[in-house]
């Protein structure tokens, strides 16, 4: 398939700050793609110079093959929701609405059709200072979709919106790829979005960590196997040289990953080890994402 | 160009301080000007006279100065409140927005100046007619004050809206309009007399009749001795001002990251 959004080396230094160190990935046409990373890891930042808005230090950022800044009539082609990118909060939600309408050529009819998408037709009177997070997150999504774009980009969503507000926006993401909409949509927590992605590209520290497609991140999601064992050491080597990985857990235990069961048991009896119990525990996507961006070994440590 | 005018516009008519500076501008100039008309006969000409009449008609330094606020508030308030960005991502083209901004504040800027001045010239003649002394003044001459008025206004909001791209802090911009033109430009043409008519609040004064230096503090202040520049030649410098801090806006704060 072909992408839509290309990022090549993409760099950006504010002073002293690596923002963004060397980034590259694409979306590709059709596809939802999340865009995950912890909190400060550049992934704002990295939108922000795909949208024009950042000046990058270096690389390229390309929408349908151009920067933002040289489509003609962005608002047709890119939907983007973004953080601190707030209304005018003294303006009701409806001229909010016909502004961003009229800048971007679109008729005036459209105003009333995304209102009722986000389910804002009551509230479209009222001033966007007197919206909860919530509305003003669906407001963002309205003027993000006013242009019909091909494209979105939503930075964060979710955030503000209670679990039915979850719920709706991943219905509504999902609605909007099933239109073949291309979406890429940034988020801190995988669970958030790993329902409605097809691919993910995960970043951390300004750089990338891995773009994968969410079924390949699943099978990252290694099995770990409890052993216990009088002779955790020599099983632990035994495992090692056939490839597999075994950490000492305690004194009889070892937790193995990248051997199965069968194989622990067969390469054990050879070397006439005892084993007195096996279980395996599954390790979920989060755990993955948390592996990916170093921040399990922190959540450990304050365990 | 013209679609994103009409967009400036639009803003402007659904922001509640436009309407508001409009209903300063007509209400301190009724008040400065009802105080000057008050006052006259003795620090000042009677209104019974051309020079009276003229000092309470062209009283409308407060609605050029807060169209200058207006201006000033269209750009830094957007940064203020964020949807500076909504803006570029509708419009990449930043040096287009600020064109934009300029001419759709200048335009209400422009009705700022116009209400100040009629306001100032009802309240003229309505101390004339309540003394029952003759009206001195031509008609032309009173609609041509209150044409200036109009149009050094919306030179004045064309150049704010520089000032606010530039500064970027609406509170920091707001007060440098006020502490410019009632402080530094008095403290400026009070000492280097030579460079007062080239001062742009006072020349944008000077475009609605105002005598020269009497912007600030009422025609008392006035230096009677020196020439206000010819009103053309006050007008080009005023746009060439507001050109200036726009160019030089664009090529620094505008093209600033929005982060």
């Amino acid at each position: 398939m072909p992408s839509v959004i290309e990022v090549h080396g993409l760099t950006k230094r504010f002073g002293e700050l690596l923002a963004v160190d060397r980034l590259s990935f694409t979306v590709e046409r059709g596809a939802v793609t999340g865009f995950l990373g912890p909190n400060g890891a550049g992934k704002t930042t990295t939108l922000r110079m795909l949208l024009g808005l950042v000046a990058s230090s270096s690389g390229t950022a390309t929408i349908n093959g151009c920067p933002y800044r040289e489509l003609s009539e962005p608002r047709h082609v890119v939907g983007a929701v973004l953080e601190a990118s707030n209304p005018y909060p003294g303006r009701t939600a409806v001229n909010h609405l016909r502004i961003e309408a009229l800048a971007g050529d679109i008729p005036r009819a459209r105003v009333d059709e995304v209102l009722d998408l986000v389910d804002l037709t009551e509230a479209a009177g009222r001033r966007v200072g007197q919206y909860s997070l919530g509305m003003r997150q669906r407001l963002g999504l309205a003027t993000a979709l006013l242009g019909d774009p091909e494209i979105l980009i939503l930075d964060e969503p979710a955030n503000g919106l209670d679990p039915e507000g979850v719920h709706w926006l991943r219905r509504l993401l999902r609605r909007l790829a099933d239109e073949g909409r291309t979406v890429l949509v940034s988020s801190h927590i995988l669970a958030e979005v790993a329902q409605t992605v097809d691919s993910v590209v995960i970043m951390d520290h300004g750089r990338l960590v891995t773009q994968a497609r969410l079924d390949e991140l699943t099978e990252r999601a290694t099995q770990v196997i409890r052993v216990r064992t009088p002779r955790p050491a020599e099983l632990a080597a035994l495992l090692a040289e056939n490839g597999a990985g075994a950490r000492l857990a305690g004194p009889d235990r070892l937790e193995v990953t990248g051997a199965s069961g069968e194989t622990i048991g067969t390469l054990a009896a050879e070397a006439a080890i005892p084993i007195y119990e096996t279980s395996a525990e599954a390790a979920d996507l989060e755990d993955v994402f948390l592996q990916l961006t170093g921040n399990l070994a922190d959540q450990e440590a304050v365990r | 160009m013209t679609r994103l005018v009409r967009v400036e516009l639009l803003k402007l008519r659904t922001m509640r301080v436009t309407y508001g500076l409009l209903a300063a501008a007509a209400a301190v100039t009724a008040l400065f000007s009802s105080l000057q008309a008050s006052g006259a006969g003795r620090s000042v000409p009677p209104v019974s006279t051309a020079a009276g009449l003229s000092d309470v008609t062209t009283v409308s330094g407060v609605a050029m100065i807060l169209a200058a606020v207006l201006g000033v508030i269209v750009t830094s308030g957007e940064f203020r409140h964020t949807n500076i960005t909504l803006t570029y991502l509708a419009t990449p083209d930043r040096r287009r927005v600020l064109g934009a901004k300029a001419i759709a504040t200048a335009f209400v800027g422009a009705c700022y100046g116009l209400a100040a001045g009629i306001v100032a010239t009802a309240v003229g003649l309505a101390f004339v007619a309540a003394h029952g002394d003759p009206v001195t003044v031509g008609a032309a001459t009173m609609i041509g004050h209150i044409a200036g008025a109009g149009a050094g206004a919306a030179l004045l909001a064309a150049l704010g809206v520089g000032v606010g791209s530039l500064i970027r802090s609406q509170l920091a911009g707001v007060i440098g309009v006020f502490v410019w033109c009632l402080v530094i430009e008095s403290i400026l043409g009070g000492s280097l007399s030579a460079i007062r008519p080239y001062l742009p609040y006072t020349a944008a004064t000077t475009l609605g009749g105002a005598k020269l230096g009497a912007g600030a503090f009422g025609p008392g202040y006035s230096v009677s001795a020196q020439q206000a520049l010819p009103f053309l030649a006050a007008a080009a410098l005023l746009a060439a001002v507001a050109a200036a801090v726009a160019a030089i806006a664009s090529r620094t704060t505008v093209r600033g990251d929005i982060t």
